[in-house]
């Protein structure tokens, strides 16, 4: 592929490209347009085991942001989507202060998570540019990559339902034109190079630089000049005091929590032979309700079959995989259940004498005893599978053991609460179950939690302690105080005996729990700005 | 969106993929098809001054996309995010588009007959009740020059009023005066490219990063001639600009007239002057040396907080420069010494002979688009063409050239803007008719200006857009065109007369000025004396062009085609005086000797603090335009205050609070406080553009007593923490503080 854009520039013939850089001919004022004395994209050819990447020159940037409108401009963004954003760095002390900025588009990393994650594989690493380019018509706004990224660079567009990111113009420049940025920055400040991928790989160290999260993550490729080091100015962000509660993603919030309820509930029912037609019949219910919740999660929920797609790689597909077959397996547990427990009067009462010999397969072949335990173990699979979704780098405050560790106990909470709850109804009226477990498991419960806050809260990590700081926002704090009442209450109503509402207690105590999972969760990102003003990220 | 579309949205039908698809634009490439168009259109930016030239597409008539004309020579295809957004204003949903007059105490829509025969019946009748003067009329650097032009003629000639001025007396009036005073005439004597071939440029009161972000590329660190460059710039604040200097200098407040007669001193000093050039092309230069002996480094460092070695050193490299370049905006202009401190820049270089040679001058970069083309063709501070009001030679030929009585001309000119103000407080002036400016927001010490507002019997708005701070007071709001609707001529910074095309009509009933200004002539009856067969503002032009011919500012030889052909061309070249012959009468230029006073409101116990006001790249003044373009808008949506981490630690204020700033005069309320070393301890800093947080309900309405421009950089205030009701609480819980700062929980 050529980019024959240094060619074009310096022959003058096409008036859309750069003419940035002056060359002084004459020395004169004359006001004729200036010559191109550099190219601002790589005037050869990609040799084999190379890429483009950007260049970004912070000695250069003034901070100006036509970057970022140019970007919109160009992508026909909204207002509040930055596929290129500015972000302040700022150390020292008056009048010796020192300011800079950042303008970042997509890395384009060697090791890009978004690639990894991506449930549909929407996005590629183009073999030979090596741009990280993301289809929209494969994406099914799932959202995996935004958490996955290190730099917030994908970003939903509920306009749309679908993911978008710096594609670093990947069609201009296969033309041989600068991307919009490269294009519009009045003190070329961006340019695109060529990098060898494997040299990169082994020193990365020019990818790094204040502001922006550590490079060696994703070995993102973007290559920054920072100024000369400064020792009286270590220069650090500005907009570490706006951080901003993330999305609650509701319809996660209660797909997590039911599954997990589901799955802890049938444990219990197996453990205790107690996995009647109707407790079943209750907990598929609950199933089918939380997985068709989940798929509104979706940007594009018609089109959530397609996250099976990926599940030799990506988590959230082995999650959308095992959750599927759980809901299978049960389903076809809890039909063979119904039909042994169904007498033959019954089934010729229903004409379904034809059922007979599949009722004395399903009595006496113990495929019950098989299917039970399976949808058991797909459900803590599913539930563990949830659990990696979250263990991303990108996302510190999830990436802890404390995550697995509470779905876990949270399915083992709701888990025996609920038999128990549902065995006070007449209908399932059944013997009760011992107190003890309620009472050990609520106390794991919340130990977990307390050992997190006390981690975040200690942790030398900015983002966990800006997530222990949005949970102690009014709100959020007092939503906080909530969960852990509410799992107490859980173990204290079911001392007394109430076992409704200590069900309730237990699964409203996760729930809020859960919630606040989501929200106070700060990503790793670049610097943004004083005000973040126009970034959602 | 029908419910159709819904259910197929929230399926995750992707209802929006055609906005979203990307087509080859032939002259530009590849783009999402949104912004592909079918024509372009080459125009001049309408924002500030620099004046970059560019090319708006439009599509079914429609102003899809901008870019920077590559062929400009003031831009080179590069555009600010204001000028990348500028098709979007043209959309925007605020736009003025029928004509309102208040009719019981409400603004009602009016046709445009009956909107011009109110204006004209009450302006008239204030004027036969109180006397013509009482009628004060404001205009602006956002009118083109041919409407300035016609307006100039209309409220001094038609309606005979000489109280008449531009929103530019609040920004670059300190320069005009300054300039005058220096050489005899207005006009800045260089050139954009003098930055580029300077190898000292030294930027005074000038945050040319935020406020002019297109000249900053002509500041590499290599002159065009080769040769290093070093970059000083002046400035309290560690400014965008700052940073990207060889040299920073902070300043205190207002100490840079000694710091530039400390300079004056260390060149005569070291002899770093250019004796012939004193001797042959200005005057006072004994009374100036004299003066500056006081001006020693060890005085000058205690004024100004300066090391004396850094004031030595910057002597030292503008006085061996071989071009040296000294550019300044609103740092001193916006002074009540604002005019002198001018002279005082245009001293150095008188002294050095750093004018008229390539790459040194005195250089006022200004503010709005078009603010020299009003200086030029202006019948406000002077007569059109740089005339005098008090030469009768002027005024004479004047008279001639538009076949009036020259008895007609005034011999001095009328009320200045703030006078302006003044009168309508003290109930001198009766009427006001203000065109495409915002004082509710632009103008300071609000207090005085609401005043004013309320006082008088009608007030008029003329302007793009409705409603704004100041047309909510209006009697009469006229919908105005705005750029991008109407064509004429801009003049930037460097004298360059650039060609502005229509690309769009109008919205609704909103007209261009000029129709306006015209058809209140002919219900006035003096459109056939005053516009003889006017009908576009090309007849605008042509008069204008016999009545600048031989004049400095001579727009005669060129047609609107060869400036638009030539990407502008520069009246006067590219440097004036290179000739060293000057504007006075005996052609030499004079010498000033210009004490350092300290600004008037000083910082004491209770008001500690001295406030400086300024900028941001992503907004225009008062925000009328850019706060209605999505994206500007959504980058900066609200006003902050800097404070030093030294005074926050004593008002045990933290970063985010929301603080309250107040002065003698009034307080804005509710700001975010943003700890920083870009201030000094002592000092904080607000931008202007926000309605919502006026700084201007703080600063001090204090005037240059020459060009009568305000001094809105400093006044003393104190900030206090600002505490949110429980309801504005509940709306703005999700804003947290430092999480470093808040260990706890």
């Amino acid at each position: 592929m050529s980019l024959p854009l240094h060619d074009r520039a310096l022959s003058g013939s096409d008036d859309a490209l750069v003419r940035m850089t002056l060359e002084s001919e004459s020395g004169s004022l004359a006001a004729e347009p200036a010559t191109v004395v550099a190219t601002l994209v790589p005037n050869r050819q990609l040799g084999p085991g190379e890429q483009y990447r950007f260049h970004f020159d912070m000695t250069k940037c003034i901070g100006c942001r036509s970057c970022e409108i140019a970007c919109n401009e160009q992508n026909g963004n909204p207002a509040d989507i930055r596929w290129r954003r500015i972000g302040e760095i700022e150390g020292g002390t008056y009048p010796d202060t020192q300011r800079y900025y950042l303008s970042m588009g997509c890395n384009h990393c060697l090791d890009a998570e978004c690639i990894k994650g991506c449930p549909v594989d929407a996005y590629t690493k183009d073999p030979i540019t090596g741009i990280v380019l993301h289809s929209a018509d494969a994406c099914i706004g799932c959202q995996y990559c935004v958490w996955n990224c290190p730099y917030s660079v994908p970003q939903f567009n509920p306009e749309r339902g679908v993911v978008g990111k710096c594609d670093m113009c990947h069609d201009r420049l296969t033309d041989g034109l600068e991307p919009a940025c490269v294009n519009a920055c009045p003190e070329a400040a961006i340019e695109i190079e060529i990098v060898n991928m494997l040299e990169w790989r082994s020193d990365y160290a020019l990818a790094d630089s204040p502001g922006m999260p550590a490079a060696g993550l994703t070995i993102s490729t973007t290559r920054i000049t920072v100024p000369a080091a400064n020792a009286a100015a270590k220069l650090e962000r500005v907009d570490t005091g706006s951080i901003r509660p993330e999305h609650s993603h509701l319809s996660l919030v209660f797909m997590t929590t039911l599954m997990q309820a589901v799955t802890g509930a049938l444990i219990v029912l197996l453990l205790f032979g107690r996995a009647t037609a109707s407790l079943l019949t209750t907990l598929l219910i609950i199933t089918v309700i939380s997985l068709n919740v989940s798929v509104f999660h979706l940007g594009r929920p018609a089109y959530a079959w397609r996250a099976l797609k990926m599940w030799r790689r990506s988590w959230l597909s082995r999650e959308v995989l095992l959750f599927s077959l759980f809901f299978l397996v049960l389903a076809a547990f809890t039909a063979g259940t119904i039909l042994t427990a169904l007498s033959s009067a019954t089934l010729i009462q229903l004409h379904a004498q034809a059922l007979q010999p599949l009722q004395s397969f399903v009595a006496h072949s113990g495929i019950l005893q098989i299917l039970g335990p399976l949808a058991a173990l797909l459900g803590v699979g599913g539930i563990l599978a949830s659990a990696y979704i979250y263990l991303v780098p990108a996302r510190p405050a999830w990436n802890m053991a404390h995550t697995p560790i509470d779905f876990i106990l949270s399915m083992a909470l709701i888990g025996v609460t609920l038999p128990s709850a549902l065995g006070t109804l007449p209908y399932f009226a059944a013997s009760p179950y011992p107190i003890w477990p309620v009472a050990c498991v609520a106390f794991l419960w919340l130990a977990n939690q307390t050992a997190k806050l006390v981690r975040l809260n200690r942790s030398v990590s900015f983002e966990h302690r800006a997530s222990a700081t949005l949970l102690n926002l009014p709100d959020l704090r007092a939503a906080l105080i909530a969960t852990f009442g509410l799992v107490a209450a859980a173990t204290v109503l079911t001392v007394i005996g109430n076992l409704p509402l200590a069900c309730a207690a237990a699964v409203a105590g996760v729930l809020l729990s859960r919630y606040l999972f989501f929200v106070s969760v700060v990503p790793l990102n670049m610097a943004l700005t004083f005000t973040r003003g126009g970034s959602h990220v | 969106m029908t419910l159709f579309t819904k259910i197929r949205r929230a399926l995750g039908i992707d209802t929006r993929q055609a906005d979203y698809t990307y087509q080859q634009d032939p002259r530009f490439g590849n783009v999402a098809a949104s912004r592909v168009a079918d024509t372009w259109i080459k125009t001049t930016c309408g924002y500030c001054s620099v004046g970059c030239g560019m090319l708006v597409g439009v599509k079914d008539g429609k102003a899809v996309a901008v870019r920077g004309n590559p062929d400009h020579p003031v831009n080179l295809g590069k555009l600010c995010p204001k000028g990348l957004s500028e098709h979007h204003i043209l959309e925007a949903p605020g736009r003025a588009k029928q004509p309102l007059l208040r009719k019981n105490g409400k603004l009602v829509p009016v046709s445009w007959d009956e909107a011009l025969n109110a204006l004209v019946e009450n302006f008239t009748s204030v004027q036969q009740r109180y006397g013509k003067d009482a009628l004060g009329v404001v205009g602006t650097g956002q009118l083109l020059t041919e409407e300035f032009y016609t307006l100039g003629k209309l409220v001094q000639l038609g309606f005979g009023s000489r109280n008449h001025d531009g929103n530019t007396t609040l920004c670059m009036a300190s320069a005009v005066a300054g300039y005058k005073l220096s050489f005899g005439s207005d006009g800045p004597p260089g050139s954009y490219a003098d930055m580029e071939h300077a190898d000292v440029v030294i930027l005074i009161g000038a945050n040319i990063a935020d406020n002019h972000p297109i000249l900053c590329h002509r500041l590499e660190k290599q002159s065009t001639l080769g040769q290093a460059r070093t970059l000083i710039v002046v400035d309290p604040r560690v400014t965008k600009t700052a940073m990207m200097a060889d040299l920073h200098l902070p300043v205190k407040p207002r100490s840079d007239i000694a710091l530039i007669n400390g300079i004056a001193h260390i060149l005569i000093r070291e002899g770093l002057i250019d004796r012939d050039y004193i001797d042959r092309h200005t005057t006072g230069f004994e009374d100036f040396a004299a003066f500056v002996k006081a001006f020693t480094p060890e005085h000058v460092a205690a004024v100004t907080g300066l090391s004396e070695e850094s004031i030595l050193r910057t002597a030292l490299l503008y006085g061996n420069a071989k071009a040296g370049f000294i550019g300044w905006t609103m740092g001193v202009n916006h002074s009540t010494q604002g005019a002198v401190t001018v002279t005082a820049i245009n001293n150095l270089a008188l002294i050095t002979g750093n004018l008229g040679r390539t790459g040194a001058a005195p250089f006022s970069i200004t503010g709005q688009c078009n603010a020299m083309g009003t200086r030029e063709s202006g019948f406000t501070s002077s007569l059109p063409g740089y005339r005098k009001f008090d030469n009768a030679e002027d005024r004479a030929e004047l008279a001639g050239l538009w076949k009036i009585d020259a008895g007609r001309i005034p011999s001095a000119r009328g009320l200045a803007y703030p006078d302006i103000i003044e009168a309508a407080v003290s109930g001198k002036i009766k009427a006001l008719w203000f065109i495409a400016t915002n004082p509710a927001v632009s103008f300071p010490n609000y207090s005085v200006l609401e005043q004013a507002l309320r006082s008088v019997e009608f007030l008029v708005v003329q302007d793009g857009f409705h409603p704004t701070s100041t047309s909510e007071f209006a009697h009469l709001v006229l919908p105005a065109a705005i750029w991008g609707e109407k064509e004429g001529t801009y003049t930037n910074s460097e004298r360059r007369i650039s060609k502005v095309n229509a690309i769009v009509t109008p919205p609704g009933e909103a007209r261009p000025d000029f129709d306006i200004f015209l058809d209140i002539a002919a219900r006035l009856g003096v459109k056939d004396e005053l516009y003889p067969g006017w009908h576009t503002t090309h007849d605008a032009f042509q008069e204008w062009q016999r009545v600048s011919a031989g004049r400095m500012c001579d727009y005669s030889p060129y047609t609107w085609q060869q400036i638009e052909d030539q990407g502008g061309v520069q009246w006067g070249g590219t440097s004036l005086y290179r000739d060293g012959v000057f504007a006075h009468s005996d052609g030499k230029a004079r010498l000033t000797t210009v004490p350092c006073l300290p600004f008037s409101e000083q910082p004491n116990e209770e008001f500690s603090l001295i406030l400086n006001t300024g900028r941001t790249v992503e907004h225009w003044h008062t925000r009328t335009k850019t706060s209605q373009v999505a994206m500007l808008e959504s980058m900066v949506p609200n006003a902050w205050l800097e404070m030093n981490p030294v005074d926050a630690a004593a008002l045990e204020l933290r970063p985010h609070d929301r603080v309250t700033v107040a002065s003698r005069r009034g307080s804005v309320k509710n700001l975010e406080l943003r700890i920083t070393g870009i201030v000094a301890p002592g000092q904080v800093f607000m931008p202007f553009h926000f309605p919502e947080t006026n700084s201007n309900r703080v600063t001090f309405g204090d005037f240059d007593p020459i060009s009568r421009e305000p001094n809105f950089k400093q006044c003393a205030v104190r900030v206090e923490k600002f505490f949110l009701t429980a309801h504005a609480k509940r709306s703005s819980a999700h804003a947290v503080g430092d999480p470093a700062a808040n260990q706890a929980l």
